[in-house]
């Protein structure tokens, strides 16, 4: 009777094993040097911001104060503001313009590359010294209303929602999504609200809050514009009062890992919307 | 249901010459393939159909009526896309429902139309399932459904198969040719698979350097190929170079072979040379034994190579009349070998001159 090879899998040898606990304690130390890296400067903050408050007074002093201070108040609802005129205005000037030039004009996507790129070679500082004259000459009453801050930080963000936009629509067949909804009897308008948008929603999601995180991080130009912005309000507390301060940018740190996981939580919202993928294009 | 007449169309990509002055009409309730090889001009005539590209001149008329200054949005053309189409944000019934949803259809009218269709092309039951969701066979039935939801005037089909594979594009071939059949909708299809074109469309215009080479059903264009091009693109076929020998009874001479040929559009003078064409399957072998003449009305080959393709070997031939192909029998083709010397017969009703 003929003998039927059959591979078996090797028993594990020791060294094997060896090897695997080996790495695995690598990447706890990595691990542990990363959560240490980024953990530790956090929890000076906390440590720091618990500091200095009289015996008997509550331990989160600094941050009562903090968010009594009506100015803190004022600051961050109007970044807050500003925050969403930012992205409004962002969307509305760029998703048009980058499915066009995507869908029409792609020989114009090295220009846009290019002029995407600009805000990081102008600094701030010249971009406003640059705008104030022209703003006072042509409006003075623009000059002192805080939507002139969102319009310069659209400039700011530019790079940023480009990206995103460009990744986003790279990422989908734009033109035959675009012709197949043209087919069935969209208009464009539709077709961009209906069809492209949607599918675009992790790049507009990612775009939209990098957006926000420089208008609410900007200092430059809303303290040279005498706006009492956030970030303002941040420097100005951390000059005079250091606890208060530290416990400012800790709040600070909150609302960004805030917005991050509300980044995370939506885009898995769309991708589970979606479901579990079929491997095999080709079957029936 | 609509007819469609493409008139002399036109256009170029800077100097290359995508359509020249195309002519072709399709009759209601037809199916025709626009069929030929890669920069043939065959999209690019569907998309002017559908409105996606602008002739430079030239018309297309859709029951009679002159559709180019239509956007494509305004000419009611259901078209299922070479690319998976489907919108990714939509279930398989939202994207069935999407066109129905433009023309302001009720709810229950667009579920009632959806689910009709849906379960036209066999997907009743992955109505809700996201395209993500779906194989690449079952999003193109859901691409079909989808245009055909629109209840348009014309289906237009670019290369829909082409990202499946073999198996699957045999079976939803046939599944868009019972569909098409079932609705009588005149339906335009564009393929380079020349096995798909003739085997579901009414008629196939074949194509080549932007003018349609041959217009015809499916075995007129296999059987009667009129232009080279058409001979040597859709199937196999061996070529003979042969010299006229007698007009009236149509015989030419090809190496020490007088044949006969039976194509009635014959119409060379004495003495010019010609080109016969006759497919693989229509010479026939049999083996001779050493030192044996040829039988009357055959000549000598030896095999040069075999290649099995299921039922049928394909035998290369060393012939005096030059290289041939002969399609055998795959039970008969064990008997051969390379060198094997063989008899060698064409059928001589197969034989097909074609002028220049």
């Amino acid at each position: 009777m003929a003998q039927v090879t059959v591979p078996v899998a090797r028993p594990r040898s020791h060294r094997s094993r060896r090897a695997r606990r080996h790495v695995s304690i690598w990447h706890l130390w990595w691990a542990f040097t990363g959560v240490l890296f980024f953990l530790l400067p956090v929890y000076s903050v906390v440590q720091f911001s618990l500091q200095g408050v009289a015996h008997g007074q509550n331990p989160f002093h600094w941050y009562l104060t903090v968010f009594d201070d009506p100015n803190f108040r004022s600051a961050f609802w109007l970044s807050v503001q500003i925050s969403l005129e930012t992205v409004a205005a962002s969307l509305v000037l760029m998703v048009p313009t980058v499915f066009w030039v995507h869908l029409r004009l792609p020989g114009l996507r090295s220009v846009m590359d290019l002029v995407s790129v600009l805000p990081f070679v102008v600094p701030p500082i010249v971009l406003i010294v640059g705008l104030a004259p022209f703003l006072k000459v042509f409006s003075s009453w623009l000059f002192v209303r805080p939507e002139v801050l969102s319009l310069i930080y659209v400039v700011f963000a530019l790079p940023f929602m480009y990206r995103a936009l460009d990744a986003g629509l790279r990422a989908i067949d734009l033109r035959t999504l675009t012709e197949a909804a043209e087919s069935l009897g969209s208009s464009l308008p539709r077709t961009l609200v209906q069809v492209i948008l949607p599918n675009l929603r992790a790049a507009i999601i990612g775009g939209s809050l990098l957006t926000v995180a420089i208008a609410m991080g900007e200092y430059t130009v809303a303290s040279l514009m005498g706006f009492n912005t956030f970030s303002v309000y941040t420097y100005d507390v951390g000059t005079s009062t250091a606890y208060e301060g530290v416990a400012l940018t800790f709040i600070s740190l909150l609302l960004v890992w805030g917005a991050m996981l509300g980044l995370y939580l939506l885009g898995r919202g769309g991708s589970t919307a979606a479901g579990v993928a079929i491997t095999d294009k080709n079957s029936l | 249901m609509a007819t469609i007449e493409l008139r002399r169309l036109r256009r170029t990509f800077g100097s290359v010459v995508a359509l020249d002055n195309l002519d072709l009409e399709v009759h209601s309730g037809e199916f025709v393939s626009l069929l030929g090889p890669s920069g043939c001009g065959k999209t690019t005539a569907l998309r002017i159909v559908a409105g996606f590209e602008w002739p430079d001149s030239g018309e297309v008329l859709v029951e009679g009526q002159n559709v180019l200054d239509k956007p494509a949005n305004k000419r009611n053309m259901g078209m299922v896309f070479q690319a998976y189409s489907l919108f990714p944000n939509m279930t398989a019934q939202q994207n069935v429902e999407f066109g129905l949803r433009v023309r302001r259809e009720s709810r229950t009218a667009r579920a009632n139309r959806a689910r009709e269709l849906l379960e036209l092309v066999g997907l009743g039951t992955a109505m809700s399932r996201y395209p993500r969701q779906l194989s690449g066979g079952q999003q193109q039935r859901v691409a079909l459904a989808r245009s055909l939801a629109i209840q348009p005037s014309v289906l237009l089909l670019d290369e829909p198969l082409s990202a499946l594979d073999a198996k699957v594009r045999v079976q939803l071939r046939a599944e868009v040719r019972r569909v098409q059949l079932e609705l009588g909708i005149t339906t335009l299809y564009v393929t380079h698979d020349q096995e798909e074109a003739l085997s579901i469309s009414d008629r196939v215009a074949v194509m080549s350097q932007g003018r349609i080479e041959q217009l015809g059903t499916p075995a007129q264009i296999y059987s009667g190929p009129r232009t080279a091009f058409v001979a040597n693109f859709v199937g196999t076929m061996n070529k003979l170079a042969g010299t006229v020998v007698s007009f009236e009874d149509r015989v030419v001479r090809c190496g020490p072979m007088l044949l006969s040929v039976p194509d009635p559009t014959f119409n060379h003078p004495v003495g010019q040379t010609v080109e016969l064409f006759v497919r693989p399957e229509d010479i026939s072998l049999e083996l001779l034994s050493n030192g044996d003449e040829p039988p009357s009305g055959t000549f000598e080959g030896r095999v040069t190579s075999l290649t099995f393709l299921g039922p049928v070997t394909r035998v290369g031939l060393a012939t005096d009349l030059g290289p041939l192909l002969a399609d055998v029998s795959s039970a008969i083709a064990l008997n051969l070998s390379a060198d094997t010397v063989v008899a060698v017969k064409l059928d001589s009703s197969s034989l097909r001159t074609i002028s220049g």
